[in-house]
């Protein structure tokens, strides 16, 4: 190993990975088993739904930001917006003119970013600010502050972000980055407002047979193979190679007092969780 | 959906969790910069190696210069190991680790730029190859960035482990992808994929040639290229090919720029 650093220091683990193949499986196995710390468990994620909230303006908007203020003194919530129908419609727009997935996450985060700013008016008078994803590590601060920080919800993946198995949607959209969010931190809660009850085994918009789903698995989600899902896809796949977030929860921000119970512990609207066991080493 | 203010479009009122919605999305993606090369330096492979390996690699990159435009995306190589180490070992999330190790690519992609700078390279941030890399390839020579993607704690957690998975492999393949560049080249220190480690095993078998897919399936120990490219390549609109070169063997890098059949080439 050329110019290896001094690693007499390091720990046998750190010795193998400062000179092995990080496309080593076995070398990978080996940082299977390191602690993980949560980062800021007292925070909670809430993903605040684009086109199921932010777009239905003052009569949908307004009582979720009520309850948001109401929550304030005992919930720390990181908040994050989606982007809603100005998304599909640049979505559409650029898909027509022939523009990569990559360059269509740059246009919907615009969209994400303005619901987010959106709300940081309408809570500017309590204090809370917005943080883009190259000020998080102001959170922590913001949060202990005061009670909540706002953030818009794309993953900041830009023209990297990832072609999708099919079509030209970016796979990764607000969901999966309000996700990621929590996972990182080690959150107490990922809270996902929207404008259904919860999962229904098809959209309920659509299908008056749909049946509603309270609480369900990762894997026989999965399984199902549903054609429409309440979430990104992509979630319910990193769900599965997550180390702190067991489950996360959908509650309708159209009926006063979901989001409440839900920062509360209660079981309201539909519960995704993760079957098997903790990966990881004690701390 | 009642309630909701939309805007018209083919998209309006759909869910984009919809397999036929999303189905319905498929159609042909235009090349944004059809002439960009983007050659990726290898940071434990060619940097860490310091000026003997260096030097020759950015004499070649600038003898190529008049003949292709180039974009220079650099890995992070030891210094990032060291951090991983560390960061692993006080219990820090993947997310926390990729944000950690991006900076170090950003070190060694600074330094190539720097040494190229007398000749019209410029180093460019992720939100400046957003906004800028178009204009500055019309008025620079070139560009520099970092290879490691800008996912920072966004990054996913792992199947196995916790190291991140998007390295600069993945980060330079998603410039070439996402500009639907002519090639992407990515210097190491090895001639390519084999069947199994030279350096161990004489039975090892040369592969010039593979697809992303029989690479997957194949299942080898250890890669020359991190795995998720190759997961990526399957799902490839534009750059439908990787070529891994020997960055240490002077001409590599010019002859896989005129196209040809230099060290391994994996295709969608």
């Amino acid at each position: 190993m050329p110019n290896a650093v001094e690693n007499s220091i390091l720990t046998e683990l750190g010795k193998r990975l400062v000179g092995g193949s990080l496309s080593d499986e076995s070398l990978m196995r080996a940082t299977e088993n390191t602690p993980n710390r949560a980062l800021v468990p007292w925070a909670n994620m809430v993903k605040i739904g684009g086109q199921s909230i932010m777009d239905r303006g003052r009569a949908g908007l307004m009582p979720v930001v009520d309850e948001i203020v109401a929550n304030l003194p005992r919930h720390k919530m990181i908040l994050g917006t989606g982007a809603g129908t100005r998304a599909r419609h640049i979505y559409s727009l650029a898909i027509d003119l022939g523009l990569p997935v990559g360059v269509l996450t740059v246009l919907g985060t615009a969209v994400a970013w303005q619901n987010a700013q959106m709300l940081q008016y309408l809570l500017a008078s309590h204090g809370i600010a917005f943080l883009e994803p190259e000020g998080f590590a102001s959170v922590p601060h913001y949060l202990m502050e005061r009670g909540a920080v706002i953030c818009q919800g794309m993953p900041p993946y830009k023209l990297w972000e990832e072609n999708p198995d099919i079509g030209r949607i970016p796979p990764q959209r607000t969901d999966t980055g309000c996700f990621l969010i929590a996972e990182v931190f080690g959150a107490r809660k990922m809270i996902f407002v929207k404008d259904e009850d919860g999962l229904y085994s098809a959209d309920p918009k659509k299908d008056p047979k749909a049946e509603f789903i309270p609480r369900i698995s990762v894997q026989e989600l999965l399984k199902m193979d549903l054609n429409d899902l309440v979430v990104e896809r992509a979630v319910l796949e990193i769900m599965l190679n997550a180390r702190h977030i067991k489950e996360i929860q959908f509650v309708n921000g159209l009926k006063p007092g979901q989001l409440t119970a839900a920062l509360d512990g209660e079981p309201v609207g539909t519960i995704i969780y993760i079957e098997g066991v903790s990966r990881g080493a004690a701390q | 959906m009642s309630g909701a203010q939309h805007v018209v479009s083919k998209l309006m009122r759909e869910s984009l969790m919809d397999r036929q919605v999303i189905a319905g999305t498929e159609s042909p993606v235009r090349s944004i910069l059809p002439k960009l090369n983007v050659i990726q330096i290898g940071g434990q492979s060619i940097m860490d190696r310091g000026k003997a390996a260096v030097m020759p690699v950015l004499d070649e990159i600038l003898a190529n210069q008049a003949e292709h435009t180039q974009v220079i995306g650099v890995g992070p190589g030891v210094r990032a190991r060291h951090m991983l180490a560390v960061g692993l070992d006080v219990g820090l999330p993947t997310g926390a680790l990729a944000t950690l190790a991006a900076k170090s690519a950003a070190q060694n992609a600074y330094m190539v730029s720097c040494l190229l700078a007398s000749h019209g390279f410029v180093y460019l941030e992720a939100p400046f190859i957003v906004q800028l890399l178009p204009a500055m390839l019309a008025a620079a020579r070139g560009a520099v960035f970092n290879g490691v993607p800008p996912y920072d704690l966004w990054e996913h957690p792992p199947a196995l482990g916790k190291i991140p998975p998007h390295g600069s492999d993945a980060g330079s393949y998603l410039v070439g992808e996402v500009f639907g560049a002519r090639s992407v080249v990515l210097l190491k220190d090895v001639d390519g994929v084999y069947t199994s480690d030279p350096k161990t095993d004489p039975g090892a078998v040369f592969i010039s040639e593979i697809k992303a897919a029989e690479l997957i399936a194949m299942r080898l120990r250890t890669l020359p290229i991190e795995p998720v490219v190759l997961e990526l390549l399957t799902r490839a609109k534009l750059a439908k090919s990787v070529r891994i070169v020997n960055g240490l063997v002077p001409g590599n890098l010019t002859r896989a720029l005129a196209g040809e059949p230099v060290g391994t080439l994996i295709h969608s």
